[in-house]
């Protein structure tokens, strides 16, 4: 119910223990490290900073550096171990900046080709393009004009220097096209980039080249050439992807060192983050920091031993820094939950981290949110569906990224409830296969009611989920006595919005409000009842304001008394009341979507079904796939709206309904310094 | 409130997931501060400019990189536009117009290059965007085009067939395409204003906001180049100079042009928004500098106004307008970093021209 007890750590060492402490504080990994200078501001005069050999900015850069080159390959970095930690030494970072430029170069080298490769590929489509664009044959008066950027030859050349005359030009964006031979010379047609023109001129005359008329056949080889163009790319292109291949194993080769390097800069990055934390007086060093109290008795032992008992350890409980804690800072949060509740704890956190020493609220949300999850989704076919996507989920983010994991557990707990909600309202992929177990949901909706239950009609359902959200409101406001409680603040404990009056007066509503019902609205309590239930708490409240304004100017602080602050109090106590009334009526009525939402399924399902029945009587067939089809895709849209739908409402409704009685929300996590830290 | 809700509630839901995935200041400081142009890409590897690694790795090509983001930009854009409907979407081409007139600009740059300068050039061409972005029109027949009346002819069905014809002379004459390229960039402030004036009240006001800040810049900039680069004379100045500004009217730019100073400008500014003093603080010795600190302080109103747009009423134009606005300077600033990278330029000068 509450979050792990934790305890702060003041230790003085001696300084030549600083490199062996730092060590048994990285492997414990238990401690988050703090500011002294922010604790007691007035011994900063008389400490400095313990000033890292290295500068961890340059080591988190090249660790970084190094992460980009692996990241391609696929390598997942693991965090460093105990034996790393035994091994460090410290790291050269010049040297290891050296390496890494030379394997840069490497790589540069294979990327320059690839871009020499990229060019000629798209100079090579750009021809294409261009000879697809502008019309459907190939003239020399027309290229000269129409074909911008490239050019066109049609002549002869001697035999023997046609394969010289194709090596020459290989590494040059062009066409060469063998015509029909008639004569001792081979004639060719050679189209390029006009930027190429001087270039593929001296190839040319020093192949013994000699200029042509354009012949009629030659002004349609315009597929022939879009050939040759397309098989020279398809050439570069496996070229290019050879290269990339090559820049991959070459990065490859280098991965094992990488990593070993890696490793080396992470242990040396963590043990100067620890100590820059750390404070230097003439001979000593010294520290503070927060840690789990079960985590206290292994800690203090491991540091008396690696200082061999010269060294000075003071414990402090928050409760004893109460006033230090809510001056200068706060105390970090550990969540203690099993590993079930894991899902529901990432929906407290992104709601925010409980202040220290108040409820968290995980297993209560656990209970809430399957209950709303449940009455909103009863189907026990839907359900399974949500626990087998859920268990591939799971399946297939184990050891990625864990919110999506958690997310995937909450929908195999979400399937479940709705499995077992479903069995209660006797729901099977909308069908009643067996008879409920609690009251018969869908007959209700469907206005089929099958003998006498408990629950006969819409009112009652919502009649459930009013009450449901009573107890939750009732819960919120339980949690929000206890924190104050242990808060020690009892002015707020009486006279705050969700404080003892405005319980008393919610209460007190709720009694008004049944009597009411079961009056079947024509009748309220009596007066003396009212009054004590409900008048009473609205006229002490007015008494906030006063008190407040007497505690403040005791303080010091607050505004000076004037004639006008009689009418302040008495406005601010209206608005108080109109919040406290409308605020929990609003609460309360807001839990009716819960059954609202429940009707809508069970609606949606019936309309499929009706849909599916209309189909089949319109088919000749004993079982018409139309109706198959529609009763299929009927379930796959409701388990995919009303899930998310219901799954948000359930979100929404303890965010807003059930942690704004009691969650404050400006917790830290606690972040200890450890080998498997993130950053 | 019902018709806003139905027009905006799930193009701006859309463009806000995506807002949230723009680039923090602390991921540009550290592009900057890496020293090779691999260490950049790998840190865009986890950003939505992963495409331009990817190129790069399988080309080695780092300007096809910028192209293939520059597709996959106009094609969301494109998307936007497909959800939108009436006076939001017209707003949206009036947009994506921005894209489509700096793809113009390159064509005919590069027919500019190659048939007035006589120049072969670069490979430019071969990096141009070729789909069609709002108009239908073809960029090789611009790039491949002989003389201007071939472009002219290619743009027909086009508002730029006007604008070229009109220029045409002058290019000719005066060797430059300066003036027209002006012209377009007025075409484009000209009709955004126009589209913004004719939406719903609440969306014109932020629209006309929003856009008079940009214009703001554009002639701040233009002030800059005007004075580094030309020798305009002031009439010159103000026939150029893009009216519709929010903070910046003519009569204060043509102040600032001619007697190089900022005063009015910046106590103009800092009336509406105090808490720039910060910046102002900054000496700046000379005009450039000082115009400098102008564009500084603009971009700060800039980054304001989209700062109340994001956190004010959801509905309305302004989410997809600041979307637009935010995306393009991100992109601007990524492809600056990556060519400074690549060209091995210092810390201190990429900050300098980002």
């Amino acid at each position: 119910m509450f979050t792990a007890r934790m305890i702060k750590l003041f230790a003085v060492v001696l300084d030549h223990d600083t490199d062996k402490v730092t060590e048994e504080l990285l492997r414990e990994g238990v401690i988050q490290l703090i500011n002294i200078s922010r604790v007691e501001p007035e011994w900063q005069e008389k400490i400095s900073d313990v000033t890292p050999q290295v500068s961890m900015a340059q080591i988190a850069d090249i660790r970084k550096r190094i992460e980009g080159y692996l990241a391609p390959l696929g390598i997942h970095l693991e965090s460093p171990k105990e034996i790393d930690l035994e091994g460090r030494k410290p790291v050269a970072l010049e040297e290891v900046s050296r390496k890494l430029d030379r394997i840069a170069d490497e790589i540069r080298e294979i990327r320059e080709r690839q871009g020499s490769v990229q060019q000629e590929i798209l100079r090579l489509e750009d021809i294409h393009r261009q000879i697809q664009l502008f019309g459907p044959g190939l003239s020399r008066a027309a290229l000269r004009t129409q074909y911008s950027f490239i050019d066109v030859r049609v002549g002869t050349v001697p035999m023997q220097h046609v394969k010289s005359l194709h090596d020459e030009t290989r590494e040059i964006p062009s066409v060469i096209l063998q015509l029909k031979k008639d004569g001792e010379d081979q004639p060719l047609l050679i189209l390029y980039m006009k930027r190429d023109s001087d270039r593929i001129s001296r190839i040319l005359d020093e192949a013994g080249w000699k200029d042509s008329e354009l012949s009629e056949d030659v002004r349609n080889l315009k597929p022939e050439i879009a050939q040759d163009i397309e098989k020279k790319i398809s050439e570069l292109m496996e070229e290019q992807e050879s290269l990339h291949r090559v820049s991959k194993t070459r990065m490859g080769e280098h991965s094992e060192e990488l990593q070993r390097l890696w490793v080396q800069l992470r242990v040396n990055e963590l043990f100067y983050r620890v100590q820059s934390h750390f404070k230097h007086s003439s001979r000593t060093v010294i520290f503070s920091g927060w840690l789990p109290e079960s985590k206290r008795t292994a800690l203090e032992n491991n540091i008396r031993r690696v200082t061999s008992g010269r060294c000075f350890l003071e414990w402090y409980t928050p409760d004893l820094h109460k006033r230090e804690v809510e001056k200068e800072e706060s105390t970090p949060v550990l969540f203690k939950n099993p590993r079930f509740l894991a899902p529901f704890q990432m929906l407290v956190k992104n709601f925010g981290v409980p202040e220290y020493g108040t409820i968290d609220p995980t297993p209560f949300v656990m209970v809430t949110y399957l209950i709303m999850f449940g009455l909103m989704f009863a189907d026990v076919g839907q359900g399974a569906v949500l626990v087998f996507l859920g268990m591939l989920g799971t399946f297939f983010f184990k050891g990625k990224k864990e919110q999506l994991r958690n997310l995937s557990q909450l929908i195999v707990w979400c399937g479940a409830v709705s499995m077992t909600t479903g069995v209660l309202f006797g729901s099977y992929f909308g069908l009643p296969w067996f008879e409920p177990v609690w009251f018969d949901f869908h007959g209700i909706i469907s206005g089929r009611l099958q003998g006498q239950s408990v629950i006969n009609d819409i009112f009652d359902i919502l009649a459930i989920t009013v009450y449901f959200g009573i107890a939750v409101i009732g819960c919120g406001l339980l949690f929000n006595w206890i924190n104050i409680v242990l808060k020690g603040k009892w002015t707020e404990l009486v006279f705050d919005k969700g404080g003892l009056l405005g319980g008393w007066i919610y209460f007190g509503g709720v009694y008004v409000a049944r009597y009411m019902v079961m009056n079947g609205y024509k009748k309220l309590p009596d007066v003396s009842v009212i009054f004590w239930l409900v008048g009473l708490p609205a006229l002490l409240l007015f008494l906030k304001t006063p008190l407040y304004f007497i505690r403040s100017k005791r303080k010091g602080a607050g505004k000076k008394f004037t004639l006008f602050t009689p009418i302040d109090f008495g406005m601010e106590w209206v608005v108080e009341l109109l919040e406290v009334f409308a605020g929990y009526l609003s609460n309360t009525l807001s839990f009716m979507r819960v059954g609202g939402l429940g009707i809508a399924h069970a609606s949606l399902m019936i309309s499929f079904f009706e849909l599916a029945r209309m189909a089949q009587e319109t088919s000749a067939m004993q079982v018409s796939p139309w109706s198959i089809l529609i009763i299929i895709v009927g379930n796959v849209l409701v388990i995919g709206l009303e899930g998310l739908t219901a799954g948000i409402q359930a979100l929404r409704l303890n965010y807003y309904e059930f942690f704004t009685k009691f969650f404050r929300g400006s917790g830290e996590v606690f972040s200890p310094v450890s080998l498997s830290s993130r950053d | 409130m019902a018709s806003s809700i139905r027009k905006y509630a799930f193009i701006n839901a859309k463009l806000r997931a995506r807002i949230s995935k723009l680039i923090p200041d602390t991921l540009f400081h550290q592009m900057m501060r890496v020293g090779s142009l691999e260490e950049v890409l790998a840190i865009l590897r986890n950003t939505p400019y992963s495409i331009i690694d990817e190129t790069y790795a399988k080309t080695g090509d780092l300007k096809l990189g910028e192209l293939e983001l520059l597709k996959k930009e106009v094609s969301l854009h494109i998307e936007i536009e497909k959800y939108v409907k009436g006076d939001v979407q017209r707003l949206v081409q009036a947009l994506m117009l921005g894209y489509e007139i700096e793809n113009l600009k390159n064509a005919v740059r590069i027919f500019f290059d190659r048939k007035i300068r006589n120049r072969e050039g670069d490979d430019s061409h071969l990096y141009i965007l070729r789909q069609k972005i709002v108009h239908d029109f073809s960029v090789d027949r611009i790039i491949n085009a002989e003389n201007i009346e071939e472009i002219v002819k290619s743009l027909e069905n086009t508002p730029y067939t006007r604008l070229l014809s009109q220029h045409s002379e002058a290019i000719l004459r005066d060797g430059s395409l300066f003036f027209f390229e002006v012209s377009l960039d007025h075409f484009y402030y000209g009709n955004l204003l126009e589209t913004a004036e004719h939406m719903h009240p609440r969306d014109r006001k932020d629209s006309l906001r929003i856009i008079g800040v940009e214009i703001d810049l554009n002639n701040v900039d233009w002030i800059i180049r005007f004075r580094k680069f030309y020798d305009l004379s002031l009439e010159q100045v103000l026939g150029l100079i893009i009216p519709g500004g929010f903070q910046l009217s003519g009569e204060l730019l043509s102040e600032t042009y001619s007697s190089q100073g900022v005063s009015r400008i910046v106590q103009g500014i800092m009336r509406s928004h105090p808490g720039l003093s910060t910046i102002v603080n900054s000496q700046a010795a000379d005009s450039i500098s000082r115009l400098l600190l102008v564009e500084r302080l603009l971009e700060q109103i800039m980054l304001f106004e989209i700062k109340r747009i994001l956190t004010g009423y959801p509905f309305t134009i302004g989410i997809i307008l600041s979307y637009f606005l935010l995306k393009h300077r991100e992109m601007n600033k990524v492809k600056a970093i990556l060519n400074a990278k690549q060209y091995h330029l210092p810390e201190e000068q990429i900050l300098g021209i980002v």
